[in-house]
């Protein structure tokens, strides 16, 4: 390898390690602290409640359990202004009483809690009511250097 | 030291390439300064109106596979790893490590500068006259209102978002800042600083759509050197910036301090 071989080849490197550090600003907080991204869960069941709030908008679905009991899980998800720019109109999208399959990551406390990702409606369309796993926990490497 | 020179020596290049630009299609106000009012979403590197750049990453779109992670390609935040002196770097290490869960934002606290010009889910509008600049950030409903060709006043109190002061190099807008509380994060998670942080925005309209943002960062009680990070800012015509009441229903504080007390496995 020549010198300029060499220089090109770390300056290639470094640029792709520069790149590497990027850290996706999503800023939407705390899910991945609070939620789990390898317990995934779907559920499907009828919408009992919908919380259009800040900072989190919430999913209520009564959802038969095993045994067949009415359990009633709390999902959250994004807050309406980023609800509305994703597709979502308020008292018409989704209303109680429907039923919806819900992708969600269950939560590190356990219960009937999870963050929510992707609602299926009845008639299969979807659309997105909460950010990916992990969001907010920092990423895949920390700011700065481990040592 | 090398891996430092040619990471300087890659940021410098960019830099050039961008001055040397002819900035066509930039729009000037009245005193012949670019104009960089709008709406515009940070982090991002995709032109067009919010639904199509931001299709498929999650913020909007549908159909694609809810369990993929968000794609990087989309935006990005261009830095050196951070250069906090040891002690610090292990504070910033340590909240990386329990998954940020001390976020001040959680608490719906301002998130501090430059984080809220990286924050790409929250859209952010420019108002700008000859003598002011005002950004309005839809994340916690903040706004950060900047005399241009002002003096910083001599009695400034600490405060999340400090004290802003603007002034024109040629084309780029320089925001100088200071009169920092030190309970907000800088970039991503666990970046704290102390109240002798010092910030230099620069923001250059390199194009209609685009605003090359970078910002150092100064602060001796906690880096061992000045902190630079790049991005770039994407017009969004037909956003409207919303308002975000985060003290509403804030529910994740309660959750987060069960979890601290539970002692959640919060490794990765």
């Amino acid at each position: 390898m020549t010198n300029e071989t060499r220089r090109a080849a770390l300056a290639a490197a470094l640029t792709v390690a520069v790149v590497m550090w990027a850290t996706p600003a999503r800023a939407h907080h705390s899910f991945g602290a609070e939620y789990d991204s390898n317990q995934p869960v779907t559920v499907t069941g009828v919408v009992t409640k919908i919380e259009w709030t800040n900072p989190h908008s919430f999913i209520y679905l009564d959802v038969a359990d095993a045994a067949g009991q009415k359990v009633n899980w709390k999902l959250e998800g994004y807050p309406p202004n980023v609800l509305y720019r994703t597709g979502w109109k308020r008292d018409v999208t989704m209303k109680v009483g429907d039923t919806v399959t819900v992708f969600a990551w269950r939560a590190r406390l356990g219960g009937p809690l999870a963050h929510s990702r992707e609602v299926t409606f009845a008639d299969g369309s979807k659309l997105f009511f909460g950010p990916p796993a992990g969001t907010g926990d920092g990423g895949a490497a920390p700011a700065v250097k481990v040592p | 030291m090398r891996a430092t020179l040619v990471v300087a020596l890659v940021v410098a290049a960019s830099s050039i390439a961008t001055l040397a630009q002819a900035p066509a299609g930039v729009p000037r106000g009245a005193d012949g300064k670019p104009d960089l009012a709008g709406v515009w979403q940070g982090s991002s590197v995709r032109p067009g109106k919010w639904e199509e750049a931001n299709n498929g990453l999650g913020v909007g779109g549908t159909g694609k596979d809810p369990s993929a992670p968000p794609s990087l390609g989309s935006q990005q935040v261009i830095t050196e790893p951070a250069p906090y002196q040891p002690w610090a770097a292990a504070r910033v290490l340590e909240s990386y490590n329990k998954r940020g869960i001390d976020d001040p934002a959680a608490l719906c606290l301002p998130p501090g500068v430059p984080r809220l010009v990286l924050v790409s889910l929250f859209p952010i509008e420019i108002v700008q006259t000859p003598k002011r600049i005002v950004f309005m950030y839809e994340y916690m409903n903040v706004f950060r209102s900047i005399p241009i060709g002002e003096a910083h006043p001599p009695d400034i109190a600490p405060t999340y978002l400090g004290d802003s002061v603007a002034r024109w190099e040629g084309d780029t807008l320089v925001v100088d800042v200071i009169g920092f509380n030190d309970k907000t994060w800088l970039t991503g998670t666990g970046t704290f600083h102390s109240e002798d942080l010092h910030l230099v925005e620069r923001y250059t309209r390199v194009s209609k759509d685009r605003i090359d943002f970078e910002a150092t960062i100064t602060d001796p009680k906690v880096l061992t050197k000045p902190w630079t990070i790049r991005t770039t800012m994407m017009l969004r015509e037909g956003t409207r910036v919303q308002e975000y009441v985060c003290a509403e229903n804030n529910q994740d504080p309660a959750h987060l301090e069960l979890l601290l007390k539970e002692g959640a496995g919060f490794r990765r």
